[in-house]
């Protein structure tokens, strides 16, 4: 089992785009549902479709995201259940002052205490997790998308352009030079103690014990890593690592779709505040939610 | 030898940061095809306990980067995606877990790894804490979702790997640490 | 060639804070541009510490006490920035895989100029002129982990070329390759100093060194210098178990010595109606949906073999040998190990019969103690406690750890890991013992020593280690000469096809066949080939003295034919 990037090349808008452009354009997205508090499905539905339409451009693989889109959204189920138990609190005044029809109640006590859960659904709170939902997925369509359209070799000289330092920057292309190999040495020590009779799948006792039964695994490859980079830092230093201010043999170009995405990005955002700042925004139901649901 | 500050951020810094964040993401990785104990919805990552030695052995720089690299690393590989405020999460762990590294003088005395562990413990409250509170706005779900479906889980299983793993990692060190010629 | 010598080491001595003991002292030579000095000595000799002294990590990474100078041009080192002293001195250091640090062959080569601050246009010519210089023009493109070990190493010198550096510091450039990629690098490193390089060879292997024709030859013990001269003769300064001589050199000071040879004691011949342990019937093997990397091999191991696998770096010698134990199954055919198809047996129940002990030993040494860690294996396999308890403690006598039961052995020295490594295998008392790259990453004179102990006779009957203690075993190696003084039975892979297979005294002698699957013959292979019709089979170079007669040491040049 070899370690291998998602990353592919495509012939697709998306991976035609500078990735300060996408990092922008995704900070952008990211403040414009989050730090403005906006809950009006009616604001909030244009940016989830933008980030679909984005998602569906990127052109990925059904096959490879499967996993992952399953897990995140049952995830997102999961928290969106648990806040509902725990009271539905969170999220706009408004959601809290609810007076609205109460669509499912449940109340489960707790053994051996006093306590109840209750589970009240009403129509508010309904709509409310819908919302929650789609701000949820946005970001998730958002952020997908990212390992299998930025080449992984390029990230080093995306955080140089962006501000970062030569040696932070460095860093991180240094960390994807490494994943082949550990990961080759991590599949080596695997057979290594395989050869001696050990067997991940038969490790019986208590979670302690299956803890550290992880320890022939982790302790060769963590130090054979650490042994090995004493010789990394002299290679290093021995070609002039950090000595001055490098050149990025690299080249990051913006081109004109680059500053209009990022520009798009950039509305989004000022679309966002100024809506909140002249007070819309807040949560709202739409009338045909209440005939649609309510009793 | 030891550095005389902790923060001091050299080639030493970058060989080891990086090498940290490729075994953090690596393991995370692994950690699909592993079977790994779970106990209810709290899962075990033994690629927490690789980060917290790294900032404890080498100090809270490499800490940092071995946490915030070594998470985007772990998403790309498995797909998941890009999760700013996860990535800077686990770099806060490391960076905790880091500060206690002029502290440890000697990996094997039971001090010294206690000392370890509890920064590690620190790290994974303070870490833990910033990315599930930044879920709260980004779900817009109240502080108890955010304690009881993000920060429990993952701070009681980190806090338990790191117990476990992290003294075993410390001792193999080291036997490595007092073979080095610097 | 200018008068001014390009590097000057003058009275340099040296200590480790971290260390008692003087590392190097009252080192000096010169060496002129177009000049290749060759530094031999086994390891602890200083030649790592000199190096360091000359391209500046000593006093900049490592602390300690240094007196006397090395200049560069007249400069000292210890003065120059970083800056300067990157583009004096080159350093290749021994492996290729960790002086790489960057995922791409441009972004690798491109390295030292970008943290120089070059322009771009002026790194894109100085890259241009080197991979014309060294034919990498095919590899421009590709990524570095995908490279072969030669292909890396050849990277990692353009990736210092690139900066041209005065004086060339080439730290053990052929322990990684296989004896053709080996070869390959020797003949660049003499084009090199044919073209103005100044270059520093150090290396153990002073037989292929030699073919780099370096100007001269600075040999070392416990850092003093012993000798500092000439190399077409053979200087009597040289310990011929220290560092690895051609075979003529050895036989020749064994005859002046006219010490007695060893008694060494010889394997058995394989014998080929022997009880069959393991039976390879027609075994073809694929990754996935790759292409076939084993095609069709059909082998039996008998008891008794002491088994060489020979062939270059991806011929398929580690994808056979994993089928032997388990961890890899067979596409097509069947392995059958005492008689069950691997397939019906997990790796575990494998291992009861056979065992690996893989190249590094850090790849597999966890434990906090070596006496947990040879435990580790008989633990897997369920054995009761006091065989567990007894299996160790012989384990350890045998291998000559008895004492360092309670130590980390993540901290011993690489001889005595290497050692801990056989006595996990020892102590799962498996009948067949599978070593990978046995020498790797040791000196000649550590791997000499480490090799004696496991094929030397060791009790009254004439039986070593081996023999002892497994009904056979089965080593893979490059090193043409371990096959020829410790196998009796060779198979040799090219390309996934078992190519040959017979004594090596029938395998060995067909140079064409050799050639074709990149091993190249050595010294000692063709004095052995000589002299078969007097000893009847194949000697280590010290017991081929007495082969020659008197006539023969008289008349230098016959020996030295084998050169």
């Amino acid at each position: 089992m070899l370690v291998t990037w998602k990353y592919r090349p495509r012939d697709t808008f998306i991976q035609s785009l500078d990735p300060r452009a996408r990092l922008t354009f995704m900070a952008c997205v990211i403040l414009a549902i989050t730090a403005t508090d906006v809950w009006d499905a009616r604001l909030l539905l244009p940016v989830f479709a933008i980030s679909m339409v984005l998602y569906f451009m990127a052109r990925i693989e059904w096959r490879d995201v499967r996993r992952a889109w399953i897990f995140i959204l049952v995830f997102i189920l999961f928290i969106i259940g648990l806040n509902a138990l725990l009271g539905g609190r969170g999220g706009p005044l408004s959601v809290l002052q609810d007076d609205s029809s109460v669509l499912y109640a449940l109340s489960i006590p707790i053994p051996l205490t006093p306590w109840r859960i209750n589970l009240t659904v009403t129509v508010v709170r309904s709509f409310f997790a819908l919302v929650q939902m789609m701000r949820m997925i946005t970001m998730a369509a958002l952020a997908i998308p990212i390992p299998y359209t930025i080449d992984p070799s390029i990230y080093g000289v995306t955080f140089r352009r962006m501000g970062a330092s030569d040696k932070l920057s460095f860093t991180m292309d240094l960390a994807f030079r490494f994943v082949p190999t550990l990961g080759r040495d991590f599949m080596i020590t695997m057979d290594a103690q395989r050869a001696r009779g050990y067997e991940l799948e038969s490790v019986r006792g208590g979670l302690i014990q299956r803890l550290r039964r992880l320890a022939p695994l982790l302790v060769p490859v963590t130090m054979q890593a650490i042994v090995n980079g004493e010789e990394v830092i002299d290679a290093m230093d021995l070609r002039a690592f950090g000595a001055r201010r490098r050149t990025w043999l690299r080249e990051l170009h913006l081109r004109q779709r680059d500053y209009w995405f990022m520009a798009l990005g950039v509305i989004i955002l000022v679309i966002m505040m100024t809506a909140r700042i002249l007070g819309y925004g807040e949560f709202w139901v739409p009338g045909f939610w209440y005939r649609l649901v309510g009793t | 030898m030891k550095s005389k500050s902790m923060w001091s951020f050299g080639t030493r810094e970058v060989v080891y940061g990086a090498i940290g964040a490729a075994l953090y993401g690596i393991l995370s990785w692994a950690s699909n095809f592993v079977p790994l104990p779970a106990a209810g919805n709290i899962s075990f990552r033994p690629a927490i306990a690789v980060m917290v030695f790294f900032g404890s052995a080498f100090g809270p720089w490499v800490g940092l980067l071995t946490g915030l690299l070594g998470n985007t690393l772990g998403d790309a590989l498995t797909g998941w995606g890009l999760y700013w405020n996860w990535s800077v999460g686990n770099g806060l762990i490391g960076l905790v877990a880091g500060l206690a590294v002029n502290l440890i003088k000697n990996y094997r005395s039971g001090r010294d790894i206690g000392i370890g562990v509890g920064y590690g413990i620190l790290g994974n409250a303070v870490g833990l804490l910033f990315a599930s509170l930044t879920e709260i706005f980004v779900g817009g779900i109240d502080l108890n979702t955010a304690l009881v479906g993000y920060f429990t889980p993952a701070f009681l299983g980190n806090s338990v790997v790191t117990i476990i793993l992290l003294p075993i990692l410390l001792v193999a060190y080291a036997a490595v640490a007092a073979r080095r010629g610097r | 060639m200018s008068d001014q010598p390009v590097l000057q080491v003058i009275n340099l001595s040296f200590r480790y804070h971290s260390r008692p003991d003087i590392a190097i002292e009252q080192i000096s030579f010169d060496l002129q541009p177009g000049e290749m000095l060759l530094v031999a000595g086994a390891s602890g000799c200083g030649k790592t510490t000199l190096a360091r002294c000359i391209n500046g990590l000593i006093p900049r990474s490592y602390h300690g006490d240094r007196s006397g100078s090395v200049l560069v041009k007249g400069r000292e080192v210890s003065q120059m920035s970083l800056v300067e002293v990157a583009q004096q001195v080159g350093t290749l250091l021994q492996d290729p895989e960790r002086q790489i640090v960057s995922s791409y062959v441009v972004g690798e080569i491109a390295f030292g100029l970008e943290n120089l601050g070059l322009p771009r246009e002026e790194i894109y010519r100085r890259m241009d002129e080197v991979f014309d210089r060294l034919n990498l023009n095919h590899l421009r493109e590709r990524e570095t982990f995908t490279l072969s070990g030669g292909e890396k190493q050849k990277v990692a010198l353009a990736g210092v070329l690139v900066m041209r550096p005065a004086v060339l510091l080439l730290d053990e450039p052929l322990a990684s390759l296989d004896p053709a990629s080996a070869h390959e690098a020797i003949q660049i490193f003499r084009s090199l100093a044919d073209e103005g390089t100044a270059i520093i060879l150090i290396e153990h292997r002073v037989e292929d060194a030699l073919q780099a024709r370096p100007d001269r030859l600075l040999y070392m013990e416990n850092g003093r210098m012993c000798y500092l001269g000439a190399v077409d003769t053979f200087p009597k300064e040289l310990n011929y178990h220290a560092v690895k001589l051609p075979a003529p050199w050895v036989v020749q000071r064994v005859m002046q010595e006219k010490k007695p040879s060893l008694m060494t004691v010889l394997p058995q011949p394989a014998n080929p109606q022997a009880e069959k342990l393991v039976s390879f019937k027609n075994v073809s093997f694929a990754y996935g949906d790759g292409p076939e990397v084993l095609h069709n091999i059909n082998l039996d191991i008998r008891q008794g073999d002491l088994i060489a696998v020979l062939g270059p770096n991806g011929a398929g010698k580690s994808t056979l040998v994993k089928h032997a134990i388990g961890l890899l199954k067979p596409t097509r055919g069947e392995v059958l190990i005492k008689g069950v198809d691997s397939r019906e047996q997990s790796v575990a129940q494998i291992a009861r019969s056979i065992g690996y002990v893989f190249q590094s030993p850090t790849h597999m040494l966890f434990a906090p103690t070596v006496r947990e860690e040879v435990a580790f294996g008989p633990e897997n396999l369920k054995f009761d406690k006091q065989d567990i308890q007894r299996n160790v403690t012989e384990s350890l006598s045998v291998v000559n750890l008895v004492g360092m039961e309670g130590y980390p052995p993540l901290g011993l020295s690489f001889g005595q890991q290497k050692r801990t490594t056989i006595a996990a295998v020892l102590a799962m008392r498996s009948e067949i013992m599978v070593l990978d790259e046995p020498t790797a990453g040791q000196d000649y004179a550590n791997y000499t020593r480490f090799m004696d102990m496991l094929c030397r006779a060791q009790d009254g009957e004439g039986r070593s280690l081996l023999t002892a203690n497994f009904k056979a075993t089965l080593f893979i190696t490059h090193d043409l000469d371990l096959a020829v003084t410790y196998a009796n039975r060779i198979l040799l892979i090219s390309e996934g096809r078992l190519v040959a297979d017979g004594s090596p005294e029938s395998v060995l002698r067909d140079f064409t066949l050799l050639e074709s699957c990149r091993v190249r013959p050595t010294s000692l292979l063709r004095m052995n080939l000589e002299l078969l019709p007097k000893t009847g089979h194949f000697l280590p170079a010290e017991a081929l003295a007495p082969y020659f007669s008197d006539a023969y040491s008289k008349s230098n040049h016959s020996i030295s034919a084998g050169l």
